[in-house]
C-alpha cells in the first residue's frame, strides 16, 4: 500500500480533538468523583454552597474527609446561568434580527459590506471590554434610575452585557442567510404585490429559520459560558435565588473562576473537586446546548412539508 | 516524494503572494498603525483598568486584557487591509479552483497576521525575570504583591546574583502551590491552617509585614461613625437592614441616621481581606463565630441587597457607584477611598474603645499581640486586647517550604527573607503601601524561622 504522509498527518492532527475532549471529561470526571459521591443528587437541587470551616480540623462523612460544615449545592448558580442567558436572549434576538434584516435589505449594497463587517468585528471584541463597559456605564445608570435599592449590579446588567456580547453572532449568521435567499424568491414575493415587509417575513424569514435557531442556539452557548464580564457586573449572589430583574446573581462560569483561589485553601481538597463537579455541569449544559443547535440546523427535527 | 510536495508548494506560494502582493503591504500598514495607535493608548488603557476594579493587585490580568485588545486592533487592521475573508458579495461566483486557491491563501495570510498581531502584543508585556544564576518565584497575594514589586528591584539591584519573579494571583494559590514546590515563596494574607500543618509539617508561615483593614461607608451627609463588630455581623448577615436601626442608632448618638436600606459589599474573589473581616466578626460577635465563621471565602447568608464585588478596587468602585453602601477594604487603599467621598468607620476593640485605622492604633495593636506570638508565628492579630488597638490588623505571611530542591535555592530564599523583614521593613517601602514595620520581637521568631530554610 502506498504510504500516505499527508493523510495519516491530518488524521493524526483531526483525532486530536476528540482525544481532548475525551481527556477534558474524563479528567472532570474522576476529579470531582470524590465530591459527586459525597454531594449525591443534592447537589443540583441546594441552594447553599458552604465550603466550612477551612481553618477548623477536617470530619470524616461518610469515609470522605471535609471540612466541618461543609456543603455544597448549585442550584443558585444553575438559575443564575439559565436566567442571565435566558434574558440576554430575549433581548438580543430582536436586536440581531433588526440589525440584520436592515443590512440585508435596506441599506446600499455599497455600504453593507463595510457595515456587516463592523457587525463581525464587534463580535470578537473581548468579553472584559464589554464587562468595562457595564461597570463604568450600565451599573451606574441602571443604579441611579431603575433599581429599587440604588445598586445596579445583578441580573438584569449581566443580562444587557450579555445580550450586547451575542446579538453580533446572532445578526451575523442571519446575515449571511439572508443573503443565500434566493433573488427568485424574492422578487417573485414583489412581483405577487407584497410589501417590503412582508417580502421579508413571508418570503425570507421562513427560509432562514433553522438557520436563526442555529445562531441563537450557538450565542447561547457563548452566554452561558461567559466569565468574566458576567464577573464583573453580576454582582455575585452566593446562597440566595434571584427574586427580582435587580437581585445579584451568579453563573457557573465566572463562581468558579472567583471561587478557585479560596478552595485552594481546603487542606481537604474537596472544594476545588466540588468546583469540578460544578464544571462537570456547565460542560453538560453546553454540550447539550450545541447538540441542539446541531439537531435544529441539521433539520432533523422539521416537520415535513407536503409536496 | 516530499521534494515534489516542497517545490509544489513553493511554486504555488509565489504564485500566491504575487497576486496578493499589494493586500499584504497594505495589512503591514494598517497593522503597524494600529499596533503604534494602541501603544501609545497602552497608558490609557490601564488606567480605565484601574479605574473599574483592575489596580496593580490584578496586574497580571491587566496585561492580558491588554494583549486580548491590542489584538483585537490588530484583527481589525488586517481585515481592513483585506487579509481576512470578507463577506461574500451577493453573486459570488467565481472558478472552482481559483476560488480554492483563495481559500487557502486567506487561511495562510490569517495564520500569518495572528502571528503578527500575537507577537506585537506580546512585546507590550514586559519580561520580568532575566537570566541570572538563581531564579526565586513568588505568587499569591493580591495585597501583598505591590510591597514585593517595590522590594524586588531594590534587592536585585544590589544581589546581581538572584532573580526574583512576582505574580499576583491569589492567597490560596500562593499558599496551594508553594505546598506544591510550584514556587518558591506563597505570599499570604492568612497563616496555614492547623490541618494544613498537618498535612504539611515542612510549610512554614513567616510574617514579612503588618497590614489593616478600614469598614468604609458611602453616606452622604455623614462624616463620623461608630461600628462593632455585633453591628456589622448584623448588617452581612442580614439582620440589621436600615441604616437607622436602633442597634447602629445606640452606637452613634447624635448622629442623625438616614432611613434607608444598607448595601454590603463583599468580595467575590477568594480573599485575605474576607479573612481578616470574617474573623473580626467571628472573634467579636459569637452568633457569627457559630452560623458562618472564617475563611478567604465564606458562605455569606442571603442578604437581598448585598452584592459581591472583585478586588480591593471592586470593592472600593462598588461603595463609591451605590450610596448607602458599607464595604471592607485594604487599607492601601484609604486614599483612593477618601478622594471617592467614603468614610472610614470607627470600631470596637476588645478594650470597649472606638478607634480608626491610624499608624499608632495599628502599632499599639502589633504590639500587644508580638510578645504572645508563638514559634510557628501563626497567631492572629485580629480583635487583640491593646487598650487603642485596632481590631482588624493582620500579619502578611511568606508560606515557604522549608526543604528547598537545592542548597543554592534554600540559601537565596533565606537571604531574601532576612532581606525583606530587615531592610525591607523601612518605611520607605511600607508607606508606599501603608504597611506597618513588624515589632522587633516578631523580627527575630521570624529569623529563627527562616533559619529552618534548607
Amino acid at each position: 500500500m502506498k504510504l500516505r504522509p499527508f493523510r495519516l498527518a491530518v488524521l493524526g492532527l483531526s483525532l486530536l480533538i476528540p482525544a481532548a475532549l475525551c481527556a477534558v471529561v474524563l479528567f472532570l470526571v474522576l476529579y470531582s468523583g470524590e465530591a459527586i459521591f459525597f454531594n449525591g443528587l443534592h447537589f443540583l437541587t441546594q441552594i447553599n454552597w458552604n465550603l466550612g470551616n477551612l481553618y477548623g480540623d477536617p470530619v470524616v462523612v461518610h469515609g470522605i474527609q471535609v471540612p466541618p460544615g461543609a456543603n455544597y449545592g448549585m442550584l443558585v448558580f444553575i438559575v443564575g446561568t439559565l436566567a442571565s442567558s435566558g434574558i440576554a436572549i430575549l433581548i438580543a434576538v430582536p436586536l440581531a434580527m433588526g440589525a440584520a434584516i436592515f443590512l440585508a435589505e435596506i441599506i446600499p449594497q455599497k455600504i453593507r459590506p463595510m457595515l456587516s463587517m463592523l457587525v463581525e468585528l464587534i463580535a470578537v471584541v473581548p468579553s472584559v471590554v464589554f464587562g468595562l463597559w457595564g461597570i463604568a456605564v450600565l451599573v451606574p445608570l441602571i443604579g441611579h434610575y431603575l433599581a429599587p435599592n440604588g445598586s445596579g449590579y445583578g441580573l438584569l446588567t449581566a443580562s444587557i452585557v450579555l445580550a450586547l456580547m451575542i446579538t453580533p453572532i446572532i445578526a451575523s449568521t442571519l446575515l449571511d442567510a439572508l443573503l443565500q435567499v434566493p433573488k427568485e424568491n424574492r422578487e417573485s414575493a414583489f412581483a405577487l404585490g407584497a410589501t417590503h415587509f412582508e417580502v421579508v417575513a413571508k418570503a425570507m424569514m421562513p427560509m432562514v429559520r433553522t438557520t436563526l435557531i442555529g445562531g441563537i442556539v450557538l450565542a447561547l452557548g457563548r452566554a452561558l459560558g461567559e466569565t468574566m464580564a458576567v464577573l464583573m457586573v453580576s454582582g455575585g449572589g452566593l446562597n440566595i435565588l434571584p427574586t427580582s430583574l435587580f437581585s445579584p446573581i451568579s453563573t457557573i462560569a465566572s463562581f468558579v473562576a472567583s471561587q478557585l483561589d479560596s478552595a485552594e485553601t481546603d487542606p481537604t481538597n474537596m472544594s476545588v473537586r466540588a468546583l469540578a463537579e460544578i464544571a462537570l455541569v456547565l460542560f453538560f449544559i453546553t454540550l447539550a446546548v450545541n447538540a441542539c443547535a446541531k439537531l435544529l440546523t441539521s433539520g432533523a427535527l422539521r416537520v415535513r412539508k407536503r409536496a | 516524494m516530499v521534494k515534489r510536495y516542497i517545490v509544489r508548494l513553493k511554486e504555488r506560494l509565489k504564485r500566491q503572494l504575487a497576486v496578493y502582493k499589494p493586500n499584504a503591504a497594505w495589512t503591514i500598514c494598517y497593522v503597524t498603525t494600529f499596533d503604534l495607535v494602541s501603544f501609545l493608548l497602552r497608558s490609557e488603557f490601564n488606567k480605565t483598568l484601574s479605574t473599574a476594579g483592575f489596580h496593580q493587585e490584578m496586574s497580571s490580568n491587566c496585561n492580558a486584557i491588554t494583549v486580548a485588545i491590542v489584538t483585537w486592533f490588530d484583527y481589525c487592521g488586517a481585515t481592513l487591509g483585506g487579509l481576512l475573508p470578507r463577506r461574500p458579495k451577493r453573486v459570488p461566483f467565481r472558478g472552482p479552483n481559483k476560488r480554492n486557491a483563495n481559500v487557502k491563501m486567506m487561511n495562510l495570510l490569517r495564520t500569518g497576521a495572528a502571528v503578527l498581531a500575537i507577537s506585537a502584543a506580546a512585546g507590550f508585556v514586559p519580561a520580568q525575570a532575566n537570566a541570572a544564576s538563581v531564579p526565586l518565584v513568588e505568587t499569591g497575594s493580591s495585597l501583598l504583591y505591590p510591597l514585593f514589586n517595590l522590594w524586588v528591584p531594590a534587592y536585585t539591584a544590589s544581589h546581581p546574583n538572584i532573580s526574583i519573579t512576582t505574580t499576583s494571583t491569589g492567597s490560596g494559590t500562593g499558599i496551594a502551590q508553594s505546598i506544591k514546590g510550584l514556587v518558591n515563596i506563597g505570599a499570604s494574607d492568612a497563616y496555614l491552617s492547623d490541618a494544613m500543618v498537618k498535612a504539611h509539617p515542612d510549610m512554614l508561615s513567616i510574617p514579612l509585614a503588618i497590614s489593616s483593614q478600614a469598614i468604609n461607608y458611602n453616606l452622604p451627609g455623614i462624616t463620623h461613625l461608630k461600628l462593632s463588630g455585633p453591628i456589622l455581623a448584623g448588617i452581612y448577615e442580614g439582620k440589621i437592614t436600615k441604616w437607622n436601626d436602633p442597634a447602629i442608632a445606640a452606637a452613634n448618638p447624635g448622629v442623625k441616621l438616614p432611613d434607608h436600606e444598607i448595601i454590603p459589599v463583599h468580595r467575590l474573589d477568594g480573599s485575605g481581606d474576607t479573612f481578616i473581616f470574617t474573623q473580626y466578626l467571628t472573634n467579636s460577635d459569637k452568633g457569627w463565630a457559630s452560623s458562618v465563621h472564617y475563611g478567604t471565602s465564606v458562605a455569606w447568608p442571603a442578604v437581598s441587597a448585598g452584592i459581591g464585588a472583585n478586588g480591593n478596587q471592586g470593592m472600593l468602585a462598588a461603595a463609591k457607584a451605590n450610596p448607602y453602601s458599607i464595604a471592607y477594604i485594604g487599607v492601601s487603599f484609604a486614599d483612593q477611598a477618601a478622594k471617592a467621598g467614603l468614610g472610614q468607620a470607627e470600631l470596637l476593640n476588645k478594650a470597649g474603645n472606638y478607634v480608626l485605622p491610624t499608624p499608632e492604633t495599628i502599632s499599639a495593636a502589633a504590639a500587644s499581640v508580638a510578645n504572645s506570638t508563638p514559634a510557628d508565628e501563626r497567631i492572629s492579630m485580629i480583635f487583640s486586647p491593646g487598650k487603642m488597638a485596632y481590631p482588624i490588623v493582620n500579619y502578611e505571611y511568606a508560606i515557604v517550604n522549608a526543604k528547598q530542591p537545592s542548597k543554592a535555592d534554600a540559601a537565596a530564599l533565606r537571604h531574601f527573607l532576612t532581606w525583606a523583614i530587615t531592610e525591607g521593613n523601612s518605611m520607605s517601602f511600607l508607606k508606599q503601601v501603608h504597611f506597618a514595620a513588624l515589632p522587633p520581637a516578631v523580627v527575630e521568631l521570624s529569623k529563627a524561622q527562616i533559619a529552618k530554610i534548607k
